[in-house]
């Protein structure tokens, strides 16, 4: 059952094998396979504590933040194994970037908090990261509200600008795949929109995949989805097949809002 | 719908749905059997009571119309919420139709009657076919209701029947028409009772074919009949 590969024959960007993922001895993924396509939108949904958050975490190694977290398996991203004790954090989350739920920007100008990372990786002269800084935000549908003002602070933003200024962080570094957590779940409907149709516009130049609360937004912006439930991916499939006509019952159960 | 929603709202409007489509489908069933008795004992009363009823039918497919546009906008169903909400949305155009062709059959009667045709052709046939059209459209609306399947792709099996009893139909008026001429203004009207009574077989048999897209998820609309048969009993 574990063992779903349902991304047609699409180029992989992350290959997830027999991955388990422990929070002391709390065995919190259980023997998770899947495929993450290139360039497309994957979703993972599921109710709360089913490893979704968790499952998107291993796959830049967020939990190496934490003591005690540790993960099992192989997540195979452009050849190598992102779980393997030598891998260097830095290039590895500059390759797979991340947004969080809630936005965090630094408490730098809006300016800065976009060069911040990419002076962490590259050296730039100041025009090329001028165009670089115009480029990201650009890319994350914000320059037009921010350019006449890129030396005030990134917290005088409001709640959805400030998400995007974090996505634009996350691009600017020109990463192959962007994480994101819950990217709307604290935004009013309009920034939601927002985000959402430009998670749509980076697929073109990303891969990307995001754990959401919302199961509209699952159907709205997602071309493959994930239901996880209680550490184990349930179903996973094309996010048109898992919404009309879902293949086990448990993931019908949940997406009709029968589970209880 | 045997499992409960979180939100038992969400259980009523559904329930609603189901309970006005059949509520329709039985007006509709009436419509027919009365166009039908009407057509055989030419009985002009009948005849323009179902004339008159027509209204009901049209106006019982803008309510539940609406009601599936309310539920989907509310309640973003999914899944077989979804599958259910878009059968009875496209099941009420059928359940109209049948409903006019009813009307069309009551309104070529009053005709003949007012006329005052003639009629020496033997109606068999369109007799026989209005009996088998009532039961499938009886039974197709049974199905719904149970979501059962197996019962369902009956239904579509049986309408091939009714098509036949068309075509035999057919091939005898034309026989007629050749015979005498006197009787082709009767002859048309017989063939527009007929196509009514085939046309509500096909309604009768689409009907059936959602009732297998709700429970299975597959729309068996233009397969064959083999691979019907293995989906609705899979």
């Amino acid at each position: 059952m574990n063992t779903q590969n349902n991304t047609d024959n699409l180029t992989n960007a992350i290959e997830i094998k027999n991955l388990n993922f422990y929070y002391g001895n709390f065995h919190s993924l259980k023997n998770i396979n899947l495929n993450i396509a290139q360039n497309k939108v994957t979703a993972f949904i599921g109710p709360s504590g089913c490893g979704k958050s968790t499952l998107l975490r291993s796959l830049n190694r967020m939990y190496d933040l934490y003591p005690g977290q540790r993960a099992e398996g192989e997540v195979i991203f452009t050849g190598e194994n992102i779980l393997d004790a030598k891998q260097d954090l830095n290039l590895l989350r500059s390759r797979i970037g991340m947004v969080f739920q809630k936005p965090t920007p630094f408490p730098m100008s809006i300016y800065d908090n976009i060069s911040f990372g990419v002076r962490l990786y590259e050296k730039l002269s100041k025009s090329e990261m001028d165009d670089r800084v115009e480029w990201a935000l650009k890319k994350a549908a914000i320059w037009d509200e921010v350019k006449d003002k890129l030396q005030q602070s990134g917290l005088s933003l409001s709640g959805g600008q400030q998400q995007r200024l974090c996505i634009a962080r996350g691009i600017a570094v020109k990463p192959s795949v962007l994480l994101l957590d819950e990217p709307t779940s604290a935004l009013d409907p309009i920034s939601t929109a927002k985000v959402e149709e430009l998670v749509t516009e980076l697929k073109n130049d990303y891969t990307i995949v995001m754990v959401t609360h919302n199961m509209q937004q699952a159907a709205r912006v997602s071309d493959y989805t994930a239901y996880m439930y209680l550490g184990e991916l349930i179903e996973f499939g094309k996010t048109d097949e898992i919404f009309i006509k879902p293949k086990r019952k448990e993931t019908e159960d949940y997406i009709t809002g029968r589970f209880g | 719908m045997s499992d409960k929603h979180l939100s038992s709202q969400f259980d009523n409007d559904l329930n609603t749905l189901c309970t006005k489509l059949l509520a329709m489908g039985g007006l509709v069933e009436q419509q027919v059997i009365d166009s039908m008795k009407a057509f055989s004992k030419m009985d002009l009363a009948l005849a323009n009571q179902v004339i008159e009823r027509e209204r009901d039918v049209n106006h019982f497919e803008l309510e539940i119309d609406s009601s599936c546009t309310e539920l989907i906008a509310r309640r973003q169903p999914t899944a077989r919420d979804l599958r259910l909400v878009m059968a009875v949305s496209k099941a009420i155009t059928n359940l109209e139709r049948a409903g006019d062709e009813a009307e069309r059959i009551a309104r070529r009667t009053k005709h003949m009657i007012e006329v005052n045709l003639v009629n020496n052709i033997n109606t068999s046939e369109i007799k026989l076919s209005g009996q088998m059209a009532i039961s499938l459209l009886r039974r197709s609306l049974d199905a719904f209701a149970r979501l059962d399947t197996k019962a369902a792709a009956e239904v579509v099996e049986e309408d091939k029947q009714i098509d036949e009893e068309f075509r035999a139909f057919v091939r005898k008026l034309v026989t007629y028409m050749m015979e005498d001429p006197k009787t082709i203004t009767v002859a048309l009207d017989m063939l527009s009772i007929a196509k009514a009574v085939e046309r509500i077989g096909d309604h009768s048999k689409n009907i059936a074919e959602f009732v297998i897209y709700i429970v299975k998820g597959t729309d068996v609309r233009h397969i064959s009949q083999e691979q019907l048969q293995k989906e609705a009993n899979g």
